[in-house]
């Protein structure tokens, strides 16, 4: 039977409440914001923020904060393990009974693919193995964008970074392939594993409502379409989200204890036709093309969805 | 030597109208110095870059606390004190606006002393380009033309800092066509040299250290941010043609910033405040109810409050 959504059926149960309010200083456009949102609208307000060094720093740059509830700042390495810590001190509180158990909190760790791929892969190791009960929101911009678009463990093949710029050792750019989180969270066994994109936000929220039944690591990867590291215009946004879905790129999916179920089948247009709108890939096409490149891409997502759909 | 102090907003390209400017004095034989400046914000929030170019080696260093030359590639940036574009101006200094309103006009009503003129660059780089891009060209145009540099040297400069951008070969051809025409068109005012004395040295400030519990920043207020406006990030605003919405909810859900709200009516209300005007709403009206109009004067047009 098809993956069904029980809770968000129809775009109007999308709570009208907002739960990141206006006024932070991140991009015009930024798609990683656009997931938090959504994602907040069904977390609510009763959250602990973890953030790992990134771009969403400037999520709460002092001295104004876009929640209603509370935020930490941690390294980049480090986030998992102050949720950990987090967690023990509620933990802690109302076992004592210093804290009532209604006015308990949802520990979210928010950080950067460079973090989660990269850096704190170690902490969040550890965290998942302890069985800490927490969220972890992977903002994926496929790049250290903080610091201004360098290559991390989550660019894709044939992606130009700063430092991986398009070359004439490495005309593609990127040679590298993108590391599977997904996967690796997996072999860790938590309960709750998911990938999310904001322009499919019924899914999204139908996602965060599920994990919510869940004690235990609950990990959210967000495609996070970034106009000014990936070179288009801001308005594209969303758009460049359902390309990455439609093509297959970025499968919609969720693991349950494990098995893994695909939440949304695309017909899978080509991949040139999400690679053609971003800057990143420009000189995919420019001055020449390169078909080997642009057929690799395409042969690997074929591979994917030959081995899932089998 | 001269000082010019560019101020643009994230993504508009003054770090490159700098560059664009050093270049192209270089290419003259004569020294030039450039350096951006931006804080940890993004895409839309302000930024500046100083260029310094001159006959003799330069020896100063850091912002430009006293241009010659103030380049505005937002008018929006002039209300905003954040920016804190006039700095340091005096009646000597020349500033160029970029705006649609005329010289005299800027002049009266951003209330500069000293010396104003204006060209609306937006407005031929969306004739050149359709669409809002980068102002580096135009703005290190008018720069150019107004430091009395040369039309080859600036197109020298301009195909250059483009192709290490990477852009292409087309889009460098019209940057350099749009540069040239912004060369011809701005309006002239004198730039003088700096009068040659360094500026006093500012003494050292020593900070007063605190306890933690009241030295290290805390935010013990909630939800505060909305107090931090980012209306002045637009270029181009969202404005609803309210007969044809369908009340979709499609645009309430897609901005990512949640400045826009339903109505019981359903019909979207946004919030010009704090609206950045990425335009994602725009695109995505699945009526075209909602379409994009260039922030001018007017009624609707930001403030700071
Ligand atoms: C150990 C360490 N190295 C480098 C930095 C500098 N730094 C701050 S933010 C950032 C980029 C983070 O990238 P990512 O996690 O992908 O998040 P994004 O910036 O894309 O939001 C870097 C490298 C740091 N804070 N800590
Ligand atoms: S650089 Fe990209 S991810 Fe970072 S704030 Fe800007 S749009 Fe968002
Ligand atoms: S342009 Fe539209 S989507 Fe973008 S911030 Fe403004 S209201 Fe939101
Ligand atoms: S997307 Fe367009 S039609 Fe739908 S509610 Fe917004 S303005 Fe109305």
């Amino acid at each position: 039977m098809p993956w069904q959504r029980e809770t968000f059926k129809k775009i109007k149960q999308i709570p009208r409440e907002e739960h990141v309010l206006p006024g932070t200083s991140l991009c015009a456009g930024c798609g990683g914001l656009e997931a938090l949102r959504l994602a907040a609208k069904v977390l609510g307000d009763d959250v602990v923020y973890v953030n790992a060094a990134g771009c969403f720093t400037m999520l709460a740059a002092y001295p104004f904060t876009p929640f209603k509830g509370s935020w930490l700042y941690t390294t980049m390495g480090s986030a998992p393990a102050g949720a950990q810590g987090v967690r023990d001190a509620l933990d802690v509180l109302i076992a004592k009974g210093r804290l009532p158990q209604r006015d308990d909190l949802k520990v979210v760790v928010l950080g950067g693919d460079g973090s989660t791929y990269d850096m704190a892969l170690s902490s969040t190791s550890g965290a998942i193995y302890r069985g800490l009960d927490f969220y972890y929101f992977c903002y994926d911009n496929e790049a250290y964008g903080n610091t201004g678009v360098q290559l991390s463990a989550a660019t894709p093949y044939g992606a130009r970074t700063t430092t991986s710029p398009c070359s004439l050792q490495h005309p593609a750019g990127t040679i590298q392939e993108k590391k599977d989180i997904f996967e690796i969270w997996r072999a860790h066994k938590p309960p709750y594993i998911a990938t999310v994109a904001p322009r499919y936000p019924l899914d999204l929220a139908e996602k965060f409502a599920r994990a919510a039944t869940f004690t235990g690591p609950k990990l959210f990867l967000a495609l996070s379409a970034c106009p000014t590291g990936w070179l288009y215009d801001p308005g594209e946004t969303p758009e460049v989200a359902k390309l990455a879905v439609e093509t297959g790129l970025w499968p919609l999916k969720e693991a349950i204890n494990g098995a893994v179920t695909h939440t949304y089948l695309p017909k899978r247009k080509p991949v040139e036709e999400y690679l053609k709108l971003q800057g990143r890939f420009r000189h995919l096409f420019e001055p020449t093309k390169q078909e080997e490149a642009i057929r690799h891409i395409q042969e690997r997502v074929d591979a994917y969805w030959q081995r899932v759909t089998v | 030597m001269r000082s010019i102090r560019f101020h643009g907003r994230g993504g508009q390209g003054a770090k490159t109208a700098s560059r664009i400017v050093g270049t192209a004095a270089f290419l003259e034989g004569l020294t030039a110095q450039d350096s951006p400046l931006y804080g940890a914000e993004r895409r839309g929030a302000p930024v500046s870059a100083s260029t310094r170019i001159g006959r003799e080696p330069i020896r100063e260093r850091g912002l430009i606390l006293q241009p010659d030359l103030i380049i505005i590639a937002d008018e929006s940036l002039i209300d905003d004190s954040s920016a804190r574009v006039l700095d340091g101006l005096s009646e000597r200094t020349a500033v160029f606006v970029n705006t649609a309103l005329g010289s005299e006009q800027a002049r009266d009503r951003f209330r500069i002393p000293g010396r104003v003129t204006a060209l609306d660059l937006t407005d031929m780089t969306l004739r050149q380009f359709g669409k809002p891009v980068a102002l580096s060209a135009p703005l290190g145009a008018v720069a150019c033309r107004l430091l009395g540099l040369k039309a080859e040297s600036l197109r020298a400069a301009v195909a250059g800092e483009l192709a290490d951008l990477g852009l292409p070969e087309a889009v460098i051809e019209r940057n350099l066509a749009l540069a040239a025409s912004c060369y011809e068109s701005v309006p002239l005012v004198p730039v003088e040299e700096t009068a040659g004395a360094m500026p006093a040295p500012v003494p050292l400030w020593t900070p007063v250290y605190e306890p933690p519990t009241v030295g290290s920043a805390r935010i013990s207020a909630s939800a505060n941010s909305p107090l931090h406006e980012t209306g002045g990030w637009r270029t181009f605003r969202p404005v609803l043609v309210p007969d044809k919405c369908n009340g979709c909810w499609l645009c309430f859900v897609y901005c990512p910033d949640g400045v826009i709200s339903m109505t019981k009516d359903d019909l979207p209300l946004i919030d010009y405040d704090h609206c950045k005007g990425c335009q994602i709403c725009v695109q995505e009206c699945p009526t075209k109810a909602l379409v994009a109009e260039r922030e001018q004067e007017g009624a609707g047009t930001w403030r700071a409050k």
